[in-house]
């Protein structure tokens, strides 16, 4: 092949290497220029929330901001006025429709003046549903709608579980381990509800209405306890993260572990996003103590990751919101040093607006009719909207790189192929007559004699007498050659060593140069 | 933090080096020197066995072809720079993204290509550079041009030029150990042989013979420190030897024993005679210069004091 068609050929292939990458990226989605930001809508001052949500709790058909700290809960119209606020010792609070007004209404476990007590409040109206229980400092409660019909179940901070009628009166009591109760959540085992229970030194249990273990058992200490049914197959998948990295799923009906997998750090959250904004599919983000972050898909009972990503320190809250309107919700993270960035569904990280403080909650939802983030850290609620922009049609940039790459290349080819060949520079400057040839070759063949001479006397050994054997039996050889090619007769007295390629005087039995046994 | 500004020093210095070796490309090649200082001369080697003019020819149109190669690469030297700074552009339109709050990586990837394409092309025009020829490329070529004319009519200039260099290992003719055990190489480089049949029926033989020595490295314990340490290889000088067989015609010429201008010992130009053999109808000589270079006008300059031991004989 021409080397003047031999660039153009690399080329070639290069510009489809270069062009089949591109289309690669600009289908994929892979490039995308899109930046997530935040206006402040309202913001109050509220330190140290431990549970938030917005939420209808005041029958307006609007919803509230409702919020909880160590000594206070309290709840916001969409405008961030207060409409509810109340003192607190030790609250631990829940939602649940308690008075069966189809309007969720906040339960609160709390260490009153006649000690442990439940109180409900509904559309702002305080009522003590129960008190002086014998329980211990409240550390979680959750209303749970039995088969039999709903309980309250209060856990404590020394393992204990309390279970209440709506009206106060206790039913059954049940001890996770001894230690603090770090989840509370209701399991469906073939669609009735169960209570899951875990504790923070690892005891993982499912309840019946009864107060009755369904199955109990123990893995390393417990920082959190989730319950999602994945698959809607009436039967609850308990996610737990644990203080030393294990991240296991168990199956609510018989405990069985599903998953389990070394997160290599505490694992500090868990939550459900619907990161793929495909149905048949669940999937759940886990946060991590030291930031990690991974995301996982539950499809057929199988666990799949999907993805990581980090924070710089510790994940305290996770959230989703569909801030593009695609239909596919992104995970909305809140760490300790008060980064709150949103995850897409392919796991790029797009930070907002950073807190003075760490985030302690993030829930998403509706305030006069607007859809918000709602962001509180160790000092203040916030109220952001989510802003979403993307310029348009940039997806296909990379044909256009593409193309600005494959035009270069197809320049550099021109060049180095509009440079002529860089010529031999052994070359052989030879008078093809008979006569001419003759002399050269007693010329050539006076050398080798000389070299002979110099070898005898010493004056030359070794590598350098076989060097130069070497080049003029080369020469002669190709003396021979250009008799042949001029039809001169020449009696031929070279041959070329199979091995080594170098010419040896015809008749000899051994290589000089490389050592080779010639048969000839 | 440090892992950003690790990862951002590395990749600076690898910006830095793509850049001067570009920069390299894009000016003109500085004169290399060998390990010993001397400057690197373009390895040629070359087969005479042709007339005069031929040759000649030959020598110019070498010369031109390496020229012309070079001549278009010098061409195209700043395009791979301009490349370079494409690829800088491409990149800082992700920059302005990023500004701008989008996150981008697609320009900076098409940067890189361009990057990499720039260090292909620079590769390529380099291929296209050569070392200058050596003196004796040209003096060679001078000294056939003066014998031209000299020459038997239908003969040919027979011999080789070898300008490969005077200190490759193929060329060590022999090796020594002194009593440190430190090794020195004798080199012996025959960078011309040439046999010419005259147009009076000589016969003429001309060798060019560099003769070099080196010491090779070592390592050597410091009195010192008490440590081993390397020492470099040396360069222990170097010397000329011309060797010349003028086989007279004996029906022209009688060779004389010895004559006021070639005798032994005299010095004619950078040379000295240090052998001369007159017997059995042809002059031998061996001349030493102690020059590494040695310029085409000594060597015609001893032929013709040589040509002096030559009487011609009456008619």
């Amino acid at each position: 092949m021409s080397r003047k068609v031999i660039p153009f050929v690399v080329a070639f292939v290069l510009i489809c290497l270069v062009m089949a990458v591109s289309a690669l990226f600009a289908f994929s989605g892979l490039a995308k220029a899109e930046k997530f930001g935040s206006d402040v809508a309202w913001s109050q001052r509220y330190d140290t929330a431990e549970s938030m949500k917005v939420i209808n709790l005041m029958g307006d058909d609007q919803d509230e901001l409702f919020i909880q700290n160590t000594q206070n809960v309290t709840i916001f119209d969409g405008s961030g006025n207060t409409l509810f606020s109340k003192e607190y010792q030790y609250p631990k609070t829940t939602l649940g429709d308690i008075n069966n007004d189809s309007r969720e209404d906040i339960v609160v476990f709390y260490l009153g003046d006649l000690g442990y007590s439940v109180d409900v409040i509904d559309n702002g109206q305080v009522t003590t549903i129960a008190e002086s229980l014998s329980v211990g400092l409240p550390a979680r409660v959750a209303v749970l709608r039995f088969t039999s019909g709903p309980q309250i179940v209060l856990g404590d901070t020394g393992g204990g579980l309390q279970s209440l009628s709506l009206s106060g009166q206790p039913l059954w009591s049940y001890s996770v381990g001894g230690e603090e109760i770090r989840g509370l959540d209701d399991a469906r085992i073939n669609g009735e509800v169960h209570l899951a229970a875990a504790s923070h030194d690892g005891s993982v249990v499912v309840l019946d209405e009864d107060g009755q273990a369904v199955w109990e058992t123990d893995q390393e200490s417990l920082r959190r306890m989730r319950a999602f049914d994945f698959n809607s197959d009436g039967n609850s998948e308990i996610l737990t993260g644990g203080e030393f990295g294990a991240f296991v799923a168990y199956s609510a009906t018989d405990g069985t572990q599903l998953y389990t997998q070394g997160m290599g750090q505490a694992v500090s959250e868990i939550r459900e996003v619907e990161l793929n904004g495909e149905p048949s599919s669940r999937e759940f983000v886990v946060g991590g103590k030291d930031g990690g972050v991974w995301a996982y898909s539950f499809q057929n009972g199988v666990v799949d990751q999907m993805w990581t990503g980090s924070l710089s320190d510790k994940v305290n809250e996770i959230s989703g919101i569909d801030v593009d309107g695609d239909g596919a919700e992104e995970a909305v993270l809140g760490d300790d040093s008060g980064v709150v960035a949103v995850f897409t569904g392919d796991g790029t990280r797009n930070n907002l607006a950073n807190h003075s403080t760490g985030i302690t909650r993030i829930d998403v939802g509706r305030l006069n009719g607007e859809r918000y983030v709602v962001i509180a850290d160790y000092n203040d609620v916030q109220v952001n909207k989510v802003i979403f922009n993307s310029i348009p049609g940039f997806q296909y940039m990379p044909l256009i790189v593409g193309v600005i790459v494959s035009a270069v290349i197809l320049i550099i080819a021109g060049i180095l192929a509009s440079i002529p060949q860089k010529p031999a520079l052994k070359v052989s400057f030879q008078d093809k007559s008979k006569e001419s040839l003759e002399a050269e070759r007693r010329m050539l063949k006076e050398s080798i004699a000389d070299v002979e001479r110099l070898r005898k006397s010493g004056e030359v050994t070794g590598d350098a007498y076989l060097a130069r054997l070497k080049r003029l039996r080369g020469d002669l050889a190709e003396n021979e050659t250009a008799f042949k090619a001029a039809g001169f007769p020449i009696k031929v007295e070279t041959i070329q060593c199979p091995n080594c390629g170098g010419t040896l005087e015809l008749g000899m039995d051994k290589c000089e140069y490389c050592g080779q046994v010639l048969l000839s | 933090m440090e892992a950003i500004l690790c990862g951002g020093g590395i990749l600076l210095v690898v910006v830095l080096i793509i850049f001067f070796y570009l920069l390299n490309t894009a000016r003109k090649r500085v004169t290399e020197t060998t390990s010993f200082g001397k400057k690197q001369l373009l390895p040629v080697y070359i087969s005479l066995a042709d007339k005069p003019t031929s040759i000649i020819q030959g020598f110019n149109k070498l010369r031109y072809d390496v020229q012309k190669t070079e001549k278009a690469g010098d061409k195209w030297r700043w395009v791979p720079m301009l490349i370079f700074f494409a690829g800088i552009a491409l990149m800082l339109i992700d920059g302005i993204l990023l500004l701008l709050g989008y996150l981008s990586y697609i320009f900076s990837i098409g940067g890189v290509a361009l990057w990499i394409a720039a260090i292909v092309m620079a590769r390529g025009l380099r291929k296209s550079d050569s070392y200058d020829f050596s003196a004796r490329y040209n003096g060679t070529r001078d000294i056939l041009y003066t014998l031209r004319d000299d020459l038997r009519p239908g003969t040919t200039y027979l011999g080789h030029l070898d300008l490969t260099g005077s200190l490759l290992p193929t060329k060590v003719a022999r090796s020594a150990n002194d009593a440190q055990g430190r090794t020195t190489e004798y080199f012996r480089d025959e960078w011309l042989a040439l046999k010419a049949k005259l147009y009076d029926g000589n016969i003429l033989r001309v060798s060019g013979i560099q003769k070099s020595k080196k010491r090779k490295s070592y390592w050597k314990r410091s009195r010192i420190s008490g440590k081993m340490k390397s020492k470099p290889e040396k360069f222990k000088g170097t010397a000329h030897d011309l060797k010349v067989r003028i086989v007279a015609n004996p029906e022209v010429y009688k060779v004389a024993k010895t004559s006021p201008e070639f005798k032994q010992g005299l010095n004619i130009g950078k040379f000295t005679i240090s052998q001369l053999n007159t017997e059995g109808g042809m002059i031998s000589f061996v001349a030493n210069s102690p020059f590494e270079e040695v310029e085409y006008e000594n060597i015609l300059q001893v032929l013709k004091s040589a040509y002096t031991l030559l009487q011609r004989k009456a008619a």
